[in-house]
């Protein structure tokens, strides 16, 4: 065991940082110049004040018309991505690690608030998996890549809630824990994911496009 | 009834004086304790650690492995610093914040632990619930 976790806390953290960090870049690198190269519409019409408009109106919770018309999906991807971003960047036990290995830290929080933030997210996967299964055009629109996507995000949070309960396997629940956690690091730079660093862009350009030109909403 | 009483008050300090000098005496440690530790502020249980049954089975037979010490170069010596708490070097930031010496704790056991690939080495090893 451990050689295991030597492995996933140490070179594997590594790994996982460079490919994430590496990839996200290579993406919109590779991305800028394939708009430049076959969509030059792209640079002509992006707009600062249009981009940043459309982002505003679509970080608000129920900012947008499709927002309020889904009440329910809203409230679940608006906890979910909330949740999603604080939990493993303010959790105690991270901080802790930060501060073993480089000697940082910030501010946490309190365990309680991190159990019921982490427990919103797993609600939130289960909430997005019955939606896939039962939404007729959501299911329709939906393959394989967009579960094991949705499993990617879950893993690290249910064998995270499950270690830090040290419920039975804590040992193994833990190694599978990191490495979940750092399959999803990985996994954003290469998968659809990536709308984490590609939102900006693409609401970005959406809002530049109906401000600009259309003269019109895209909220 | 009365005496009853007193010599239950009296069965009772027994007890806790003798529990505590078995607690705290240097010779039987139970857990790793440091008085900047604020029980009602620490986020994890203490650790439980056995001084003797660790150093029997970790073979350490001096004490400057784990307590060290070091001059004012900041190179170590052979001097070993047992009798003094950890706290009195590695100060935590503020009473609150006791990060730093979390850090000297976790550095000296789990990175010891690490390296010989024997011994407790993550969050719930020695934190148990």
């Amino acid at each position: 065991m451990h050689g295991l976790y030597n492995f996933v806390s140490g070179p594997m953290v590594w790994i996982a940082f460079i490919l994430f960090i590496g990839g996200c870049l290579y993406r919109l690198v590779s991305l800028a110049s394939l708009a430049k190269e076959k969509d030059t519409a792209v640079y002509a019409y992006m707009d600062f004040y249009y981009a940043l408009r459309s982002i505003f109106h679509w970080i608000i919770p129920f900012g947008s018309e499709n927002m309020r018309r889904q009440p329910l999906m809203t409230l679940f991807t608006f906890a979910f991505h909330i949740c999603l971003i604080c939990v493993p960047l303010f959790l105690f036990a991270h901080v802790v690690l930060w501060k073993e290995s480089w000697n940082i830290s910030w501010g946490f929080l309190s365990d309680s608030t991190a159990d019921v933030m982490t427990l919103i997210v797993i609600a939130s996967c289960i909430f997005f998996l019955v939606r896939r299964l039962t939404r007729p055009e959501v299911k329709f629109l939906t393959n394989r890549s967009d579960f094991i996507i949705l499993a990617i995000v879950a893993a690290p949070f249910i064998t995270g809630f499950w270690a830090y309960h040290q419920w039975a396997g804590y040992r193994m629940m833990l190694i599978l824990h990191i490495l979940s956690g750092e399959i999803m690091l990985i996994a954003i730079p290469f998968s659809r994911l990536s709308h984490a660093i590609f939102f900006p862009l693409t609401r970005g350009y959406m809002g530049s496009e109906f401000g600009a030109v259309k003269n019109a909403k895209d909220w | 009834m009365k005496k009853n009483r007193l010599a239950l008050y009296i069965a009772i300090a027994v007890f806790v004086s003798v529990c505590g000098g078995i607690a705290f005496s240097q010779e039987d440690i139970r857990t790793v304790a440091d008085s900047a530790f604020d029980v009602r502020q620490i986020m994890r249980p203490p650790v439980r650690f056995l001084h003797d049954g660790h150093n029997e089975k970790a073979q350490i037979g001096d004490c400057n492995v784990c307590h060290h010490a070091y001059d004012e170069k900041g190179q170590k010596t052979d001097d070993s610093s047992e009798g003094t708490e950890c706290s009195e070097c590695h100060k935590p930031e503020t009473p609150e914040n006791t990060l730093a010496l979390t850090r000297a704790y976790h550095l000296q056991c789990k990175g010891c632990h690490a390296e010989r690939k024997a011994g407790p080495v993550m969050c719930g090893e020695c934190h148990v619930k």
